[in-house]
């Protein structure tokens, strides 16, 4: 197969951008077809290329070891397909869902550059390349934000400064590295991750985890999922933004840095994750609106994925790999259904919602399978890959981090029971007249992708062995035997009792809350809600007080009222006040000496002789 | 042939009042102009070539004979006569329609042409008498163009400027006479080695002390510049940007650094002197010019501001301080010779020079308030137009010699420059345009393409400025820096 191939889903998804940018916005019906037909074309052409598995590209570029370099290998290449897919089911989606958009031009455009964009990054086995991509994405970012409408400018402005902090991390990092090692090209490199290297790894790795949206740079993501259009938050956070991040993070632990499981920098990460996973999915649980109570599933689940790899034990980070994927599956899918739901009702608030499962019963079936299994239940593949997790993280020895992890499923579970209780069963809302179920394009990629949830987890074999073993390859330690797929789908052992032991701790908080609640689901998250301490903490995020943006931006608000009032207008009145004062006085001073009598001007003049001819001669003599 | 730059306009201006009779109007315009094109074509093409072995010296021949009138060309001169006729080739093509209705065109371009030839003898003289000779035909042209529009004011004006300026011609000429008595020569190396032979320290002291006050005049250095607010306005528009632009420069500025440079030595007391005056200008005259209604009055204060800059770059005496003032001297020499243009065009389609009466001329004359506005910013000093390279160059020379408190003025005062050269874009071509100039029209083409050139001008020599700066402004400064050679006595 031709090395050229490799351009192709970067140059096809940039041309059909151009495209879908230049055509007019009437022409509705070229457009569609084009993008799901062009996002068919890619995901052929993603499983081609996973059937190749091997394929370099290099055109020499700048010199100085920057290349255009594009390598193809299993990692890439399943992250391809997984992009590929995801594109096609965004497109197939996106015809109903945004087809009255008025900026519905850009919207193709931005989301067929951003397919472009993540498949060049993913495919970069230079820096440089990576680099571009990688801020490429940065733009699309900010443009699909904005699409929402007025209110989501500040979002997406939000959204842009986060992500580019980050990335300026990353870049820092990058550099660290390439004075360390002397070489950009990724597949070259190798370092354990000690004294500048170490440096190196925690700024990349912010860039990394920065991307797939965990704790602290995941706060724009709610905001997002109020502003933003849903197909975007079911496109970038949950899908295209997870695999990216994850991929960089694992290629991070993997590839560029030798992590080795109980050193610090494993900490580091194992803490990160499970921060992330427990205070995000507290965040989630007392959500009243159905798309804000995802975006914080969104980043609680990265905490799993960063969790598994940061374990550095074989299991771990195949866990966490595998829950990347499962997750992208059964996020993208929620919040489909979710658009789905506020495209036939209006809303997504869960007090005005409640017993759809009848009037649609294929988006609540698609919602039912997706929520089971991001909660974890058996056998769906949330269970597997979480499972894998704990596992990883238990044989660590840290269990700390294996609790926490338990303690975000209980969390997970409580919430989505609430979420789907309200929304789909219980008694049917006055809020909303008679609905319909949502046309085809819409329930077709939420049934697929509930389908995919289903078939990863009771055929949990296939993936891992597929895609996610061999990934691992050359990175266990020699002799180490890579079977982690035998305790799977076992639910006669001690991790998947607790689990579930989880789970039905979970259930039994909901129908606590719900009674409570005078039998009102959306009301269930109460009791956790009102705990003592946990009550205030939850009054202050829900001010944005964690939130490390919007205290920056007050704190940047303050400095500069301080600098204002304390130096800038001082110095200000000075300039206005002061010298204008003096200068018109010095100014009409000198203007009153003119007063067009020649007679005075011959005498300044023979003064000024006088005054000359005195200097020079006191000094002469 | 050096004594072309002479004779050429002389010739012209001989011959122009006869041929008005024939045609009045075109055919003085395109004599005249050509006489300024061939001047800069070839002042820029031989000029090089003339002096490429050195400095030049040309003996005058009448009739085979030799007579009493040598003149010499050399980096410094060179320059000058580029910047001349650079200036007056814009000046003759704005005046082709400005001075549609004053009338007697071909009197006037003679009188222009005649000023011409005696900034260029001047320029090219090589001794003491010579100066005083083409300072006067330049002075005397000059004295006929500013009274050219004959009414009140621009005869009172004319007078006070005579007067003021005859004051200055003598005090010249008793120094020159000085001079011949202490040591018989006139040529400025001949009194120059004279005076270093002769223990004539007072004496020579009080020559340049009269140098110092008559130039002075020539240059309106404070306390020396009174005629001039009142003369620059009055004269028409193409005038007032020659004078300002290049006669107060050249008879005031260039003669004195010529006779200071090659014939006392610049010594650390007339340094001072110069530095002191040239300060005191920059910044009373900056004051001044912020206090003026008039907009052709403001352009002339700010001139006097600005000959207080380039005295101080020359004054300061290092190499880069005489470079800095030379190119301000070009620079400033394009800039004033624009905004008087641009004063003029104003008062053509308004009537007034009242800056009062203005605003949001903008509106019906972009070309000239776009073109005011890059004058403004080049002798303001605004990057990257000419004016900042050559304030900062001065500024930097200042900081390098040490002389700290005379660089912080110089910035202080180039604030003060922006601020009254923003207070005439604002007034006049800013904001919201009054009711009764709403049927007034751009100027007319030639005119407008005058401004433009200058304005351009203004610009390249602003992002080019190191071209510039090495290929004619340096070989001039290093003229000036190879001729100190001190005779005063020094006594600290």
């Amino acid at each position: 197969m031709s090395p050229n191939l490799l351009l192709a889903p970067i140059l096809l998804p940039a041309a059909l951008a151009v495209f879908f940018f230049l055509v007019p916005k009437r022409v509705r019906l070229v457009r569609e077809i084009l993008s799901v037909a062009g996002s068919l074309v890619l995901l052929y052409l993603a499983f081609a290329l996973f059937e190749v598995k091997t394929l370099g590209l290099k055109i020499a570029w700048l010199g100085m070891g920057i290349d255009f370099d594009l390598r193809l290998f299993h990692f890439s290449s399943f992250i391809l397909l997984g992009l590929a897919g995801f594109l096609f089911l965004i497109s197939l989606y996106s015809t109903v869902k945004m087809k009255d958009n008025p900026r519905v031009r850009e919207y193709y455009a931005y989301v067929f550059l951003s397919a472009a964009l993540a498949n060049g990054a993913v495919l970069s086995n230079n820096f440089v390349p990576l680099v571009f991509f990688w801020e490429g994405l940065l733009l699309t970012l900010y443009g699909l934000i904005t699409i929402g409408g007025k209110e989501a400018n500040r979002t997406a402005v939000k959204a842009f400064i986060i992500s580019g902090f980050c990335d300026f991390a990353m870049i820092l990092g990058i550099g660290l590295l390439w004075s360390i090692t002397g070489t950009l090209t990724l597949s070259e490199i190798s370092v354990k991750p000690e004294g500048l290297a170490a440096a190196s790894f925690i700024l990349m790795m912010i860039g990394a985890i920065g991307k797939a949206g965990a704790m602290p740079f995941h706060t724009w993501i709610p905001d997002a999922a109020i502003d933003a259009p849903v197909t975007f938050m079911a496109f970038m956070p949950a899908a295209f933004e997870k695999l990216l991040g994850i991929y960089l993070l694992a290629r991070i632990t993997l590839d560029l840095f030798q992590l080795e499981a109980r050193t610090t920098m494993s900490i580091v990460l194992m803490s990160i994750g499970a921060l992330t996973i427990v205070l995000a999915v507290l965040m989630a649980l007392i959500q009243k609106d159905l798309k804000k109570l995802l975006s914080f599933h969104a980043v609680s689940q990265v905490g799993y994925m960063i969790l598994g790899i940061g374990t550095g034990i074989p299991i771990g980070i195949a866990g966490g790999i595998f829950h990347m994927i499962n997750h992208a599956m059964y996020k993208c899918g929620l919040f489909l259904s979710a658009g789905s739901v506020e495209h036939r009702a209006g809303t997504t608030e869960l007090k005005k919602l409640g017993g759809l499962a009848r009037e649609m019963p294929l988006t609540a079936a698609g919602f039912t399978v997706c929520a089971l299994a991001i909660s974890g239940v058996w056998p769906l593949n949330g269970f597997v890959s979480k499972e894998m997790v704990f596992r990883g993280a238990l044989e660590t020895g840290y269990k700390v981090f294996a609790v926490a992890a338990w303690v975000g499923a209980i969390f997970t579970f409580a919430s989505f029971l609430k979420a789907g209780h309200s929304v789909f069963f219980g008694a049917r809302s006055q809020d909303v007249p008679k609905v319909k179920e949502s046309p085809s394009p819409l329930v077709i990629p939420i049934l697929i992708l509930a389908l995919l949830c289903i078939t990863f987890g009771v055929y949990n074999k296939l993936p891992l062995n597929e895609f996610i073993q061999p990934i691992l390859a050359g990175h266990v330690e020699a002799g180490a035997h890579l079977d982690f797929t035998a305790h799977a789908l076992s639910l006669l052992n001690p991790v998947a009792g607790i689990s579930i032991l989880c789970l039905i701790i979970a259930l039994g908080l909901h129908l606590h809350g719900w009674n409570r609640a005078g039998k009102k689901a959306f009301l269930a998250s109460e009791p956790i809600h009102n705990l003592p301490v946990l009550h205030n903490l939850y009054n202050l995020s829900e001010a944005r007080f964690f939130d490390l943006y919007e205290q920056g931006v007050k704190f940047l608000i303050g400095l500069s009222t301080v600098l204002s009032r304390a130096v800038d207008r001082p110095i200000d009145y000075f300039f206005e006040k002061v010298v204008t004062a003096v200068g018109v006085k010095l100014t009409s001073l000198f203007q009153k000496a003119h007063n067009g009598q020649y007679a005075n001007y011959l005498a300044w003049c023979l003064a000024g002789l006088l005054a000359i001819v005195g200097i020079v001669s006191l000094v002469v003599k | 042939m050096v004594f072309l730059f002479v004779a050429v306009p002389l010739v012209v201006a001989g011959v122009l009042p006869l041929l008005g009779k024939l045609s009045k109007r075109v055919l003085p315009d395109i004599l005249s102009n050509l006489t300024f094109l061939f001047l800069l074509v070839y002042a820029a093409t031989a000029g090089r070539q003339i002096i490429a072995g050195g400095p030049v010296s040309q003996q005058i021949l009448w009739f085979g004979e030799p007579v009493q009138i040598l003149l010499g060309l050399d980096g410094l001169a060179l320059f000058m006569l580029m910047a001349i006729a650079l200036v007056s080739l814009c000046a003759g093509i704005f005046s082709i329609d400005y001075m549609e209705h004053y009338g007697a065109k071909a009197n006037y371009y003679a009188l222009f042409l005649i000023m011409v030839a005696g900034m260029n003898g001047l320029v090219l003289a090589k001794d003491l008498f010579q100066v005083y000779l083409f300072l006067e035909v330049a002075a005397v042209a000059s004295y006929a163009l500013v009274a050219y529009g004959l009414g009140y004011e621009e005869l009172e004006a004319a007078f006070k400027y005579l007067l003021l300026s005859v004051v200055a011609s003598a005090f010249v000429l008793i120094g020159v006479t000085v001079l011949f008595g202490l040591t018989g020569s006139l040529g400025f190396e001949a009194v120059g080695r004279g005076l270093q032979e002769l223990p004539a320290g007072p004496m020579a002291a009080l020559c340049a002390a009269l140098f110092v006050a008559g130039f002075g005049l020539k240059a309106a250095l404070i306390p020396f510049h009174a005629w001039l607010p009142d003369a620059h306005p009055s004269a028409p528009a193409p005038i007032s940007a020659m004078l300002s632009g290049l006669l107060i420069k050249v008879s005031g500025i260039y003669a004195l650094t010529r006779i200071f440079f090659s014939v006392f030595g610049l010594t650390s007391l007339l340094s001072n002197l110069l530095m002191g005056l040239g300060v005191i200008s920059a910044v009373v005259a900056a004051l001044l010019a912020l206090g003026q209604k008039d907009i052709k009055r403001m352009l002339a204060y700010s001139s006097i501001s600005q000959v207080g800059y380039i005295v101080l770059g020359i004054g300061l005496g290092t190499p880069l301080g005489i470079l800095g003032g030379l190119f301000h001297l070009f620079n400033h020499a394009l800039a004033k010779g624009l905004l008087f243009l641009t004063s003029g065009s104003v008062q053509m389609a308004t009537g007034t020079r009242n800056l009062d009466e203005m605003g949001g001329l903008a509106k019906r004359m972009p070309w000239t308030a776009a073109t005011n506005l890059v004058g403004s910013l080049s002798i303001a000093g605004v990057p990257p137009l000419g004016g900042f390279w050559s304030k900062l160059v001065i500024i930097m020379a200042l900081v390098q010699a040490g002389r700290w408190p005379y660089a912080v003025i110089a910035v202080l005062a180039s604030v003060l420059t922006l601020w009254y050269y923003l207070l005439i874009q604002r007034k006049a071509f800013f904001g919201k345009i009054e009711e009764r100039w709403k049927d007034i029209r751009e100027a007319p083409f030639w005119m407008t393409a005058a401004t433009v050139i200058l304005a351009l001008l203004c610009i390249g020599v602003g992002i080019f400025f190191a071209a510039v700066l090495k290929s004619w402004v340096q070989p001039a400064a290093d003229v000036l820096a190879q001729g100190v050679t001190a005779v005063i006595p020094r006594g600290r």
